[in-house]
């Protein structure tokens, strides 16, 4: 199956200070397909993640290039706010505003300067329902976000983040905050999600990527080990480091 | 002797000092008040002060002392806010930064004269704004700005990084990240800090002797017009505040109450402070109580 | 180029935000550095001026003992003696007391009392030096004339001030080294069978020992600058304190007294201005000494 290529990652590399943490990785992450990016912690998968949607501009040096509909994002000349409105972000912590639900989906379109309260209004619902939480707010839109669960709470910043409607989003550890129903809510949601958006996501939890991800990137102090479908990579590893991290030799 | 007996004796010896030390410095303050607190009344607050005869009030001197507090505060907090947001937010680790903190630990370190003797020769004589309420307060500014700016600097550092990383995620610039997300959640440590460094400019003296000058001119408090010279609004005009005003009628002695005056004066200068720190702690519990709710 | 890579690659309403941003904290910052700069210019050029335009001596200001501005005698020598000897004394007075209240509030006491002395520390840090400078004149001041005999004016009295205005501050500061001694230490000091005593005296107090110094240092610093509150009860005669209870002046009582009565320009007025410049060295001094002294703590 031949799939469309979202973004596109070239020679990436990544520099705290001194410290070169990320060396050479090359990868295109599919469209409307979920990639799980698994290794150990420290093996820089959650410094790839950040750095794809320039995260990383304050913390590290990132060099190579990050394609994303034939605009090398990476280079600083690129609008990042416009970068980060069409490839979102969520976080491990839920971090709702201290606001109302309603306010806190529509918030990063208010940035974008949408006043109509008729849009907003049904960019609300539709984005709690794409996160699957409108079900449970739908009658407590004005209260403070605050008062959620946490598994509600990532479900609202799921929903901040496709409020905005971007194309791509990635997830930094969504459920490693969350007990196990929730996380099980989150990955059904994710599954709904790759209909409508690319998702690449960091986890450190192999059932959840095996679970959720179609595709699955290998890192190992900092180097992309190995890239292919999910099923290939659990089943049947080209690289013994791969097949050892995986058994539970290391990590 | 055991260590269990030293332990006692130590003991004791700490906390007997100790309560030494508390009920001196009590009693003191408490001596204070107890001498002024009487000569408190409606007619010494709001009657003008009498140069040779006794009798005089505080009404002028009180006012002027507010007055500049909030000239002072009108220009420090925006200014020490932005300088705040600079140094938590935008300003990298290096040597440059580390040159501006310094700068500012200076500036926070120098005697109250000296800032008073610099606000003399650069507003008032080199600006030419000559003793008036905007020199007093442009001196006051110099030595607010650094304890402002640190504790504004302290209020945003403890807003969690989570925060604004999620804003970032948003596509929000940085500068719409703090004051839409950042600021709002440090509002409670940045208006207790205000309120807090008010309280010390309110009691300042050596920094105004020579910026806001020593005298107290005949103003109309029904002269709205901050132009006119006789307006108790104008700037421009002469103004001696309430510390200063204890420190003149004490090295001049020229009122024969003088005594009666200062301690009247001490008690509503410490009352003030007071009143200042009960505000400061009160709004800070207030705010934070709305918006965690 | 299709609207997408146009939207990527032109500014957008939040590129104009961070400009903005960026412009309004950095004038504010390079505002403040400036003035920095300005007051240590300034009061430099204003300083040197005795030497360079009226052919003074550094030497000759800071060692001659005979200050006659009105006859050109301009020497320094009994005002800085004065102002270091009443700060060193406060901060020798003022350190073991200090010390023995902090010890007291954060090791000895309840601690559902420490939450009643945290505010009324703060309220005596806030109390206006004047204030203090008040109560010299009328108790202190008057109790010395009644022990000592003389006027009571001088650099005792002047220490007594001080001491009250610098106590809270180093207070203050020293409960909170001493609060920043991780609780463990105590704990297993006391596991080991100390006594209280014993965990004070050789764990507590020397892990927070930079941060007591700093306390002292700083609070030498604000007495070395205190102006009026020393002014109203040292006396204000510049002669070579010839006793602890004899009028004396320090640099900070001449300058307060002398600057209104001198015109701009003259010799008289750039030696006070000589005598700002020594106030102003000598708290970058003080800046240095907490520098030295906290600096430890972190290495």
């Amino acid at each position: 199956m031949q799939v469309k290529t979202a973004l596109e990652v070239k020679d990436l590399q990544v520099f705290y200070g001194d410290k070169h943490v990320v060396f050479d990785v090359n990868l295109k992450f599919p469209q409307h397909q979920i990639t799980a990016l698994i290794g150990a912690s420290g093996s820089g998968k959650s410094t790839v993640l950040r750095s794809l949607n320039r995260m990383n501009d304050d913390l590290a040096r990132v060099t190579g290039a990050i394609n994303f509909h034939d605009v090398n994002i990476n280079d600083p000349k690129v609008n990042v706010y416009r970068v980060r409105q069409r490839i979102g972000m969520v976080f491990q912590q839920p971090t709702p505003f201290p606001m109302s639900i309603y306010e806190n989906v529509i918030y990063g379109l208010r940035l974008a300067g949408e006043k109509d309260r008729h849009v907003l209004d049904q960019r609300v619902e539709e984005s709690l329902r794409q996160a699957a939480l409108w079900d449970e707010v739908k009658d407590q839109l004005k209260s403070s976000a605050l008062a959620l669960s946490g598994g509600q709470q990532q479900r609202l910043c799921i929903a901040r983040t496709l409020a905005v409607q971007p194309e791509i989003i990635l997830m930094d550890e969504p459920t490693s905050a969350l007990d196990p129903v929730s996380t099980s809510q989150i990955e059904d949601t994710l599954v709904q999600l790759k209909e409508q958006f690319t998702i690449i996501m960091v986890t450190h939890n192999m059932q959840q990527a095996s679970r959720s991800a179609d595709w699955t990137a290998f890192m190992h102090q900092g180097h992309l080990i190995e890239f292919d479908k999910t099923a290939t990579i659990f089943m049947n590893p080209h690289e013994q480091q791969t097949a050892d991290y995986l058994s539970g030799k290391f990590g | 002797m055991t260590p269990e007996r030293i332990d006692k004796i130590a003991t004791g010896i700490i906390l007997g000092l100790a309560v030494m030390v508390g009920l001196v410095i009590l009693g003191l303050l408490g001596y204070i008040l107890a001498q002024g607190i009487p000569h408190i009344s409606w007619h010494f607050l709001t009657s003008g002060a009498e140069s040779f005869a006794a009798g005089g009030g505080i009404r002028d001197q009180l006012f002027n002392s507010l007055y500049l507090v909030v000239l002072t505060m009108i220009v420090s907090v925006p200014l020490a806010l932005c300088a705040a947001i600079y140094l938590s937010e935008y300003a990298p680790d290096n040597r440059r930064t580390r040159l501006l903190r310094l700068a500012i630990e200076v500036l926070s370190s120098l005697p109250s004269v000296v800032v008073g003797l610099f606000g003399y020769l650069v507003f008032v004589l080199k600006f030419g704004l000559d003793f008036s309420l905007l020199a007093g307060a442009l001196a006051l500014t110099i030595l607010n700005l650094p304890i402002l700016t640190r504790s504004c600097e302290d209020a945003l550092r403890q807003v969690p990084y989570l925060q604004r990383q999620a804003g970032l995620g948003l596509g929000m610039a940085k500068w719409r990240v703090t004051t839409k997300i950042v600021l709002p959640a440090a509002l409670p440590g940045i208006i207790t800090g205000a309120i807090l460094s008010a309280g010390r400019i309110f009691g300042e003296a050596a920094a105004l002797i020579y910026t806001a000058g020593q005298s107290a001119p005949v103003i109309s408090y029904t002269d709205w017009n901050p132009f006119s010279p006789t307006s108790f609004l104008n700037p421009m005009r002469p103004a001696e505040t309430l510390a200063v005003h204890i420190w003149k009628v004490n090295s001049e002695g020229l009122v024969p109450d003088a005594r009666a005056v200062s301690n009247g004066s001490a008690a509503v200068l410490i009352i003030t402070i007071l009143l200042f720190n009960l505000a400061a702690r009160f709004v800070g519990y207030r705010i934070k109580r709305r918006l965690t709710k | 180029m299709d609207d997408l890579q146009k939207q990527l690659t032109q500014p957008s309403p939040e590129s104009h935000q961070e400009w903005t941003g960026k412009i309004i904290s950095s004038l504010a910052i390079i505002l403040i550095g400036s003035l920095v700069l300005a007051i240590l210019v300034f009061l430099t050029i204003k300083g040197i001026a005795l030497f360079t335009d009226n052919g003074i001596s550094i030497w000759r200001f800071l060692s001659q003992t005979d200050w006659q501005p009105s006859h050109q005698h301009y020497g320094a020598l009994p005002m800085i003696v004065t102002s270091f000897s009443v700060t060193i004394l406060a901060g020798v007075v003022a350190l073991p007391l200090t010390l023995v209240v902090a010890v007291a509030i954060t090791e000895i006491l309840p601690k559902k009392m420490t939450g009643l002395f945290q505010p009324l520390i703060e309220l005596l840090v806030g109390v206006p030096s004047v204030v203090y400078g008040y109560l010299g004149l009328t108790i202190i001041v008057p109790e010395l004339q009644r022990l000592f005999g003389g006027t009571g004016f001088g650099i005792l009295a002047a220490t007594g001030v001080l001491f009250l205005m610098i106590l809270p501050t180093m207070t203050s500061m020293t409960v909170d080294s001493l609060n920043a001694v991780p609780k463990q230490y105590r704990q297993a000091s006391a596991g080991l069978g100390a006594t209280r005593w014993q965990t004070i005296s050789r764990v507590i107090v020397p892990s927070a020992r930079d941060g007591i110094l700093t306390a002292a240092v700083f609070g030498m610093a604000r007495a070395f600058g205190e102006a009026l509150a020393v002014q109203m009860v040292i006396g204000n005669t510049a002669v070579m304190p010839k006793g602890l209870i004899e009028s004396s002046a320090t640099l900070t009582s001449v300058l307060t007294t002398g600057i209104g009565n001198s015109v701009m320009g003259t010799a008289d007025n750039n030696a006070l201005w000589s005598l700002a410049l020594i106030l102003l060295i000598m708290s970058l001094i003080f800046n240095l000494l907490i520098h030295l002294v906290s600096k430890k703590g972190v290495a």
